[in-house]
């Protein structure tokens, strides 16, 4: 085993070699799983080296940590301090005021809205369920994407043509409007709409990346290697090819979630999701009470609409920094 | 080269296909007819239903409804509109069509244009102390909520400041008994300003061999003596003070626009510049002795450039969908906010003729970056 | 008595990486004579490229020059501001990159790129004029002028490689410096690149560096051979005496690494042990933990490049006998 020093850019999965290098020699005696899990370790351990090196990566981290916490903090609020009649944030409503949408105030710290909810209460409740949908999203996406870009490419011909001549097709959809319509008709709830996202989104842009990086990785010695052992397509597709795209599918994940919530947010200001609360429907609250324009009631809007936008880029930035881990070309030496 | 092209137009036009099929199927599938949610109204006998019914074709079978859907679109048929009717689909998208054209590509070509030249540096000077800020700024414009910004800016510029009307098309009150009408005005704001732009465009393209004095010679005034034309006409001509009217409602969407697309031309140029400075040849131009801006812009930038136009193109493409959230809070009344509003109302033909659009365009669009990108890319003609 | 056209002296430069400084050029010293050509030889990684990198000053970022003097006619290029570095490049020290396929930029024509040079450096020539020097360098390496208006792309390997050449002509520099300008081209073309080169050279009087791992290629080419190991110089001479009288074991060993045609049959033997991590480089003669003939002297302290007589340098405290 050598570890060689050389001038040249490093290939994506230098940690994983290097690794096996000083690994293999001592641990030869260990079980296989033992080895995986070490080496997995190892190429996290260094990914995240390579992650945290930017502020950009760590900045969007702690945006999503932050909110994590919000999310995480209205049950306990809502056992311990908060009322249910007043501040549920779908049903309740605060007698005690004169006039709705009330001004901020101790009780309410981002006011209440034209029915007399608690504004604050609406953000954190929304919270997880953007995460649960970017989540969704994203899950589809990805294993959509990585599986149809890996036996498209695996394959090629007939099945590499069909593929991308549906991307072709998914790419050429024009989604907002797509969902605007099919919103009109059909009114989705969140599980339903974070299916739709996750199948658009992985029929479209992502299988083409994807399946370019699995036609690099198939030229590779190792695949003509597991197929003289006499691996079939399937082992050779999961077991090799697949693990190979992950970094690549899990950056894209950081993506999807984005353009999720991001989707989320534009049906549910037009009214066209069939769901109790999220952040978009705050602000479409505020236009069908008439409060749109009216911009010194400024917490009916604003908090929500910042929200929606800190996420998104978090996620965005968080892609970027991956994007750096995954791609060494982009890396700053 | 030829053949090519050719070859793309069909299987693009099969790919156009397949969106009307999938188009087509979304108008069927609610459950019920959709007579039934224009005639959902319990005063309207049922007799009307069906003859509605015989007149949409509906009773026929499925099929036939679908050959003659797609025969209809091409023949330029899209129906007619059922909440403007009986006004055809067609001469609605093609009344609204250009002032939603008119907004994304004037915002786009800004905003991909400094984008670009700014972004180009940005990477050069890689780590540099402006180099986290800017790409945190410019992440958060890509990803800005655009509802909340478009009202973030409504409310500083135009609410605060007074310094434009917070949305709509015109101020109805001036325009109100006067001579023209809003379509008239814009219709010949687009022409003028065209031909000033290919005017400009000649200029430049025909002066770009002489050398560097000569060329500030010419083009300098050149390019001051069309614009003092320009101007000159609008000043001049009854019109001018409407045409002004309709330019100041215009520049705050184009304004929401260009700051969302170029945040994120910048990060794409950014990132096609990073690919591309790893790349042996930008060693060689160093190592020609080149000065720095050379090898940046003529031989990095020049290569980096290809995915940003794309990108342009495609982004130019979906207008509309970029127009529903955009002309909806501006209320300018675009391609885009007819889509909404047509979905919003069940006006099925609308919306479905303005999605149909979009897929035009982007066939479109499909086509124009495959011959640019031929164009920028000596590698790729055949 | 013919001048010296390259003098470096005591360089060292480190790449600055995430596991720690790597030494890549490590004190190194050495002369080249106007009209000579240069072989620069070792394993990979052994700091050959990163010395041309450095005389190019195109060194990356994480790069730091330490120590040394790099002496052209008087002039230090390491002394030199960015700005005059510029100046000096291609038209007084040009490079042949390794693999020449990506050397050339894409969207602009071969023609163009030259002439980009020579804008660059020589200035004020019409357009007929850099045209025809175009197509006078185009000839001298055996490419035919007509090509010069075609791209990158359709060109061979082998004509790329030329063109790349050409280019570097282009400004008549005083020293060019070709870093494995063969060794992504199939052995044919490779002779016929080679002949070309060294048919260049004799007419122009150019002289060369040639950075290689290929030993026989090396042969070839240069009169005087310097071998280098671990970012550091092991041995120089005259090709003659690093073939025929070899000093330095690591020399030797590269010479018995591959077979003859002629001369006796004997075994191939492989060095043992592994190329050094250059980031702790094993202390006093690098090559110490490989060599047969090391002893403790060898591990604490650092043998001097010293002159054997006749222009033959060798850094070893026991040198082979002849």
């Amino acid at each position: 085993m050598s570890y060689q020093q050389t001038d040249k850019p490093t290939e994506q999965g230098s940690f994983a070699s290097s690794a096996v290098a000083t690994v293999a020699e001592d641990r030869i005696h260990q079980p296989l799983w033992r080895v995986r899990l070490s080496l997995m370790w190892k190429s996290l351990k260094g990914s995240w080296v390579i992650f945290a090196e930017s502020p950009i990566g760590l900045i969007g981290l702690g945006i999503i940590i932050f909110f994590a916490l919000f999310a995480l903090a209205h049950p306990i609020l809502m056992k311990t301090v908060w009322p249910r009649a007043i501040y549920d944030p779908v049903i309740g409503f605060d007698a005690t005021l004169p006039s709705h949408p009330a001004a901020p105030s101790i009780r309410h710290i981002l006011g209440t809205d034209a029915i007399g909810r608690d504004v604050l209460s609406q953000l954190m409740s929304s919270t997880s369920s953007e995460f649960a949908l970017g989540l969704l999203a994203a899950i589809v996406t990805v294993t959509l994407g990585t599986t149809i870009g890996a036996v498209s490419a695996y394959f090629g011909k007939a099945v590499d043509v069909i593929f991308m001549r549906l991307a072709d097709l998914v790419i050429m959809t024009p989604t907002i409007s797509l969902l605007i319509v099919l919103g009109a008709l059909i009114e989705l709830n969140l599980i339903q709409l974070g299916i739709v996202l996750g199948i658009l989104s992985g029929f479209g842009g992502v299988t083409v990346i994807i399946k370019s990086q699995a036609l690099t990785i198939m030229v590779k010695p190792y695949i003509e290697a597991a197929r003289i052992a006499g691996g079939n397509d399937f082992h050779i597709i999961f077991t090799h090819i697949v693990p190979n795209l992950l970094p690549l599918s899990f950056l894209y994940m950081m993506f999807t979630v984005t353009g999720a919530i991001f989707s989320e947010g534009v049906l549910s200001v037009f009214g066209l999701l069939n769901i109790r609360m999220s952040w978009g429907l705050i602000i479409y609250t505020t236009q069908s009470s008439g409060y749109l324009l009216d911009f010194k009631r400024w917490w009916l809007i604003f908090p929500a609409g910042l929200a929606i936008t800190l996420l998104c880029s978090a996620f965005y930035l968080v892609g970027r920094a991956l994007d750096e881990v995954v791609n060494p070309r982009l890396r700053r030496r | 080269m030829t053949r090519y092209l050719g070859g793309r137009l069909f299987q693009m036009l099969i790919t156009f296909l397949l969106f009307q099929t999938l188009v087509f199927f979304l108008l069927h599938a609610q459950p019920g007819d959709i007579t039934q949610q224009m005639l959902g109204d319990p005063d309207i006998p049922p007799e009307a239903r069906e003859i509605l019914r015989k007149q949409l074709g509906l009773d026929k079978p499925l099929p036939v409804q679908y050959l003659t859907y797609i025969g209809n679109f091409w023949q330029g048929n899209l129906g007619v509109s059922w909440s403007e009717y009986p006004k055809p689909v067609t001469s609605i998208i093609l009344e609204r069509m250009p002032r939603t054209l008119v907004l994304f590509f004037s915002a786009n070509v800004v905003a991909f244009t400094v984008g670009f030249l700014l972004g180009r540096v940005l990477a050069w000077r890689r780590g540099s102390l402006i180099e986290y800020p800017v790409t945190v700024a410019s992440v958060i414009l890509y990803t800005v909520f655009t509802p909340w910004f478009a009202l973030v800016l409504i409310w500083v510029f135009a609410f605060k400041l007074k310094l434009f009307p917070i949305g709509k098309f015109i101020t109805v009150r001036l325009w109100r008994g006067g001579p023209f009408g809003a379509n008239e005005v814009f219709g010949r704001m687009i022409t003028l300003t065209a031909v000033l732009l290919v005017a400009v465009f000649l200029l430049f393209f025909l002066t770009r061999k002489l050398s560097v004095l000569d060329r500030r010679r010419i083009q300098i005034p050149g390019f001051l003596i069309l614009l003092v034309v320009y101007l000159g006409y609008w000043a001049l001509s009854p019109m001018g003070k409407y045409a002004l009217d309709i330019a100041w409602h215009m520049i705050l969407p184009i304004a929401t626009i260009t700051l969302v697309a170029f945040g994120g031309t910048m990060l794409l140029t950014r990132n096609s510049m990073l690919e591309t400075l790893r790349e042996d040849y930008i060693l060689t131009a160093r190592a020609k002795g080149l000065p720095e801006k050379v090898v940046r812009d003529k031989h990095a930038a020049r290569n980096a450039l290809l995915p940003v136009v794309t990108s342009l193109i495609y982004t130019l493409a979906f207008s509309i969908d970029g127009g529903v959230i955009t002309e909806t809070y501006y209320s300018w009344p675009g391609m885009g906010l007819t889509l909404l509003s047509a979905a919003t109302s069940n006006d099925i033909p609308l919306a479905i003729g303005a999605l149909t659009f979009t897929g035009v365009m982007a066939l479109v669009a499909h086509m124009l970056a495959d011959v640019v990108y031929a164009f920028l890319d000596p590698r790729i003609r055949y | 008595m013919t001048t010296d056209i390259l003098r470096v002296e005591n360089l060292t430069m480190f790449y600055g990486t995430r596991g720690g400084d790597v030494r890549a050029v490590d004190d190194v010293s050495f002369t080249l004579k106007e009209g000579d050509s240069l072989g620069l030889v070792g394993e990979s990684g052994c700091g050959k490229t990163s010395i041309a990198l450095t005389l190019l000053r195109l060194l990356p970022e994480n790069s730091k020059i330490n120590e040394g003097h790099v002496w052209m006619k008087d002039t230090d290029l390491l002394a030199l501001s960015e700005e005059e570095m510029r100046h000096f490049r291609w038209k007084r020290v040009s490079m042949i990159f390794q693999a020449a396929m990506n050397s050339l930029n894409p969207v602009y024509s071969v023609g163009d790129q030259i002439i980009e040079a020579l804008d660059e450096h020589i200035g004020l020539m019409s357009k007929d004029q850099s045209r025809e020097r175009v197509a006078e360098l185009f000839d001298l390496v055996g490419l035919d002028p007509a090509l010069m208006d075609r791209y990158p792309h359709e060109f061979s390997g082998g004509m790329r490689q030329r063109a790349v050449i050409a280019m570097a002509l282009s400004c008549n520099p005083d020293l060019i410096i070709a870093d494995e300008p063969t060794t992504a081209l199939d052995v044919i073309v490779q002779d016929r690149v080679l002949r070309q080169l060294e048919e260049v050279q004799e007419k122009l009087g150019m002289s060369m560096i040639y950075i290689s791992h290929d030993i026989a290629v090396i042969a070839e080419v240069s009169n005087r051979i310097a071998v280098m190991y671990a970012g550091q110089m092991s041995e120089m001479a005259s090709s003659y005496a690093i073939f025929e009288q070899p000093l330095h074991p690591y020399t030797y060993a590269l010479m018995s690494s591959f077979p003859s045609i002629k001369g006796k049959k004997h075994d191939l033997e492989p060095l043992p042990g592994e190329p050094p991590n250059l980031i702790t480089p094993p202390s006093g003669c690098r090559f110490h933990p490989r060599c047969p003939r090391a002893t403790s002297i060898c591990a604490e302290e650092k043998p001097p490049f010293k002159d054997y007589g006749d222009n033959h340098f060798a850094a070893c405290w026991h040198p082979l006998e002849h």
